[in-house]
């Protein structure tokens, strides 16, 4: 089960877009980090994703257990949130 | 057992071509559904601004023009799913389409499906991807504030996204193959207002992307007018050096190609295959403009309509090899 969703964004980033349509439309909700207003938290990104890139997804499960998906990539997304 | 789903278009796609299509077909009451496998508004949606399509005075930025287009097709009916289609199969009047959620049935199709960046093949590059390797300048770019990039290529992608990359590095170098640039000569003109910030290596090829503790540090390229291996210090390395056509997914299709994989249609957008037709991008002789994909996509709804129309009333005329074009 999962617990909250949080996505690193960026104002730029149509994969951004489509990450919150997709789990928007699923009835997830998410806090949304965006970089370009919150350039401090790159590193945390980072830190969680090992990539230097957005959307970055971290799904937090009932355990405390978090799965990281980096990019609108729905093989990944769909079974982190199943 | 369960009902076939039949609908009678099917667009593969969902970027200016196909949205403009979905507008035309759903507002004849043609039953539309579009399958998107990454980005709604396609690579319109992933480039920063827009300041040639026809209507807006002062430019549109990808992503409004991209949310646009997807409201006004959804306004009139269009359905779009997010998943990717992976093989047609010719079933005479049907269409087979195998998709991520399963087959599903058209009268006739239209693809749409553009094209993806094109990768450089060279050491790490795989190995750097996404940390310290980009192919898209409006994802990645934020993380590169205050710091130094290299841009590979030397056509207008390559010159829009380096421009756009300004906004956060501290210097750009770009880096093109040949001894002049391919981009057009108004985006050279705008190039030039950001010489303090690019700097342009013609003749240099780019060979290497180098690393040190899983961060990217440097690319090694050579100066082919001496020969001689040189060597750029940076942070990150975005890649623009062409497109390829998403048409990977014809291959058991036997929809025609042309040599670079681009389908053949004749002049009504009709494709060897009776009753799919394409448009946009992915189309051979495309001129790979959104205003071009979003005419083309007008035009392939408006000779859909036709084909349907002649299906109901049993007159199919298939698609004349003589008139298929590959330029
Ligand atoms: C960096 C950059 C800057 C650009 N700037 C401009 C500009 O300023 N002005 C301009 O006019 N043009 C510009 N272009 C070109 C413009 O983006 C394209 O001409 C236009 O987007 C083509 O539209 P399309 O609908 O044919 O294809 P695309 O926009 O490529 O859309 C095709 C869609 O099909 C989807 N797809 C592919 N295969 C499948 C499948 N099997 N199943 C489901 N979905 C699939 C893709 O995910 C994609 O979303 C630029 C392009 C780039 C790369």
């Amino acid at each position: 089960m999962v617990k909250n969703i949080t996505i690193f964004t960026t104002n730029t980033c149509a994969y951004c877009v489509m990450v919150k349509k997709w789990l928007g439309a699923k009835g997830f909700a998410y806090e949304e980090v965006n970089l370009d207003t919150n350039p401090e938290r790159q590193k945390e990104a980072f830190e969680l994703s090992g990539a230097l890139s957005v959307p970055v997804t971290v799904i937090t499960k009932e355990d405390d257990s978090k799965e990281i998906v980096v990019g609108y990539n729905l093989a990944k997304l769909a079974p982190a949130v199943g | 057992m369960a009902d076939k789903e039949i609908h009678d278009v099917i667009m593969v796609g969902a970027g200016p071509c196909a949205l403009t299509a979905a507008i035309y077909t759903t507002r004849e009451d043609i039953d539309t559904v579009l399958f998107e496998k990454g980005v709604i508004g396609g690579l319109a949606a992933v480039t920063d601004w827009i300041d040639n399509y026809p209507g807006f005075v002062d430019g549109i930025s990808g992503l409004d023009l991209s949310d646009a287009l997807y409201k006004q097709a959804e306004r009139f009916g269009a359905e779009i799913r997010l998943g990717e289609v992976t093989e047609i199969i010719d079933e005479g009047s049907m269409k087979k389409l195998v998709t991520t959620d399963g087959d599903i049935y058209a009268k006739s199709v239209l693809v749409a499906t553009g094209s993806d960046y094109k990768k450089l093949g060279i050491a790490g590059e795989k190995e750097y991807y996404a940390r310290g390797v980009h192919y898209c300048a409006t994802c990645d770019g934020a993380f590169y504030r205050d710091k130094r990039i290299v841009v590979v290529g030397g056509g207008n992608s390559a010159v829009q996204e380096a421009m756009f990359l300004t906004k956060f590095a501290t210097h750009i170098d770009l880096l093109v193959r040949g001894d002049s640039m391919r981009a057009s000569e108004i985006l050279q003109h705008e190039l030039e207002k950001h010489k303090e910030k690019i700097t342009v290596h013609l003749n240099t090829t780019t060979d290497e992307i180098v690393g040190e503790n899983n961060v990217v540090t440097k690319v090694v390229g050579t100066d082919t007018t001496s020969g001689q291996k040189i060597e750029i210090e940076t942070d990150g390395v975005f890649v623009f050096i062409g497109l390829l056509p998403n048409t990977q997914f014809l291959a058991s299709s036997k929809i025609e190609l042309d040599e670079i994989g681009m389908v053949k249609t004749d002049s009504n957008l009709q494709t060897s295959m009776p009753g799919v037709f394409a448009a946009g991008d992915v189309r051979a002789g495309a001129t790979m403009q959104i205003a071009s994909a979003a005419g083309e996509g007008a035009t392939a709804a408006l000779m859909i309509r036709k084909y349907l129309e002649d299906h109901e009333r049993g007159v199919i005329a298939p698609p004349s090899p003589a008139t298929m074009s590959a330029t």
